[in-house]
């Protein structure tokens, strides 16, 4: 199994690990979940998500390759932005849902998920021309978020930049090695993702931590809390290659009129015919809590769908979660889940399930 | 982390005698399976009066990342339940030999608490 480079400070943490895509990652930290949640929304956490991956296409016309092969379109960013996209297969298919790090129209960061970074890869190398040289630097970087509404007041303890746009970024360095500093986040709140190279990890992890303003290391438990709450969708439960944008509603991260990428023939027709099936939020009305898989029916005994993601909401107290459902099944119905043989109502609703803090400041 | 003066059974859960009441026994978790639930967000028990039999599922504690089953240790009636972990499931981890018990049970058979694991056995299969 892979280990992040701060794998030895989060077993001095005193952390659970445990294994995420292919590498052994902080579950939680001493304390447990619910403080790491209740941290990022009411204050600041740190996490260590270097399992993401990292894919970096240099060369002219490195974006143009993105744009005429991800689905959304890289013409609505500049330089210095980074925006959400999908890499689909030619059936509409997801295979991964990643961050593109636009830097010019000669280099693109590419951050998928930890267990698609490799195929990501392949599938760009096989498309790209001589010129653009697409490499897998999965091991040379990690990445630490630093989520919450405190953590404009973190970076600046450690002299980073702060307050650039949503989904912008900056390249500063720290202690010699070079940081990009991206608002861009996986809870909800306020935050920034911080890449840095492996060797230069380890020092800015115990900045970060020695920073006051209470930073609490947050582990990937707090980390699926805190996207379940916001309906983020997570790739390999809520969307996959069997899941097409269109089905998980993300038809906002589609260049639609753009002339090519992947899948757009197949997704194209799906989106003029409607989707047989779409990815919605749900609200229990009791104390059930909804776990990938189980069953989603209508009150009439007749099954519409499946649960995806759930969780129990720290902030709502509640069970929420995602699930993939008819799509006749609108906004505002009341469906039951069955919970281990126990029938729980639940309301659909728009997701987030709570309010969403990103863009503020 | 494991007292003494408690039996204890392979489902991690720990029996004192006596319970709330003479003729009862106590019911919880131990420390071992608090902490690996993690954060205990919901607990559900058997209701007073219900007649359960050694080693079936009567409740559930469920964790923010998953759900767990809450065994009878011996055979026998159920006389309490602690209805603090409706609005505290919290307490489970917390104070898991103390305000974190589950529930009561009037045993069939005294002896058969006796037939448990002590606490040094129960933490030799921990290792």
């Amino acid at each position: 199994m892979r280990r992040s480079p701060l794998h030895d400070r989060h077993v001095a943490l005193g952390a659970k690990l445990s294994e995420f895509g292919g590498w052994e990652m902080p579950l939680e930290y001493p304390g447990g979940v619910l403080k790491e949640h209740a941290a990022v929304r009411e204050a600041v956490g740190a996490f260590d998500v270097s399992h993401l991956g990292k894919v970096r296409l240099r060369g002219p016309g490195a974006a143009e390759l993105v744009n005429r092969t991800l689905t959304n379109d890289l013409g609505r960013i500049e330089p210095g932005q980074a925006q959400y996209t999908l890499c689909c297969d030619a059936s509409g298919g997801i295979v991964d849902d990643l961050i593109a790090y636009l830097h010019g129209d000669d280099h693109v960061l590419l951050v998928p998920n930890a267990a698609n970074a490799a195929e990501v890869a392949r599938r760009l190398a096989e498309a790209a021309p001589a010129e653009v040289e697409v490499t897998d630097e999965h091991e040379e970087w990690a990445v630490l978020a630093v989520q919450g509404p405190r953590s404009d007041a973190v970076l600046e303890r450690l002299g980073l930049p702060t307050g650039h746009g949503y989904m912008s970024f900056a390249t500063p360095s720290y202690d010699g090695a070079e940081v990009v500093v991206c608002r861009t986040g996986y809870t909800g709140e306020r935050g920034y993702e911080l890449l840095v190279s492996s060797a230069g990890a380890g020092p800015l992890w115990d900045a970060l931590l020695a920073a006051g303003e209470e930073v609490r290391p947050c582990g990937l438990g707090a980390r699926d809390t805190l996207r379940t709450e916001m309906g983020y969708p997570l790739h390999g439960q809520d969307i996959s290659l069997d899941v097409t944008p269109v089905q998980a509603r993300l038809g906002w991260a589609v260049g639609w009129s753009k002339e090519a990428f992947w899948g757009k023939e197949a997704l194209t027709a799906e989106r003029a015919e409607g989707p047989a099936r779409v990815l919605r939020g749900l609200v229990a009305q009791g104390r059930g809590i909804p776990r990938p898989g189980m069953r989603v029916l209508l009150t009439a005994d007749v099954p519409v769908g499946e649960v995806t993601s759930g969780t129990f909401a720290p902030t709502l107290r509640k069970g929420v979660g995602l699930a993939l459902l008819a799509e006749q099944v609108a906004e505002g119905a009341e469906v039951t889940v069955d919970v281990r043989g126990r029938r729980e109502v639940f309301v659909v609703t728009r997701p987030p399930f709570v309010p969403a803090h990103v863009r503020e400041g | 982390m494991y007292p003494e003066e408690l039996k204890y059974t392979s489902e991690h859960e720990w029996v004192r005698t006596p319970g709330g009441a003479e003729g009862s026994v106590r019911v919880g978790i131990t420390h071992y399976a608090q902490e690996a639930l993690g954060d205990i967000v919901f607990v559900s028990l058997p209701e007073v009066g219900d007649e359960v039999e050694a080693g079936s599922a009567v409740g559930e504690l469920e964790s923010t990342k998953s759900v767990s089953d809450v065994y009878v240790p011996v055979s026998g009636k159920v006389v309490a339940r602690n209805e603090q972990l409706d609005s505290s499931p919290e307490l489970v981890n917390s104070d898991p030999y103390g305000e974190g018990w589950l529930f009561d049970l009037e045993p069939t058979d005294a002896a058969a608490v006796d037939g448990l694991m002590s606490a040094s056995e129960y933490q030799a299969t921990l290792d």
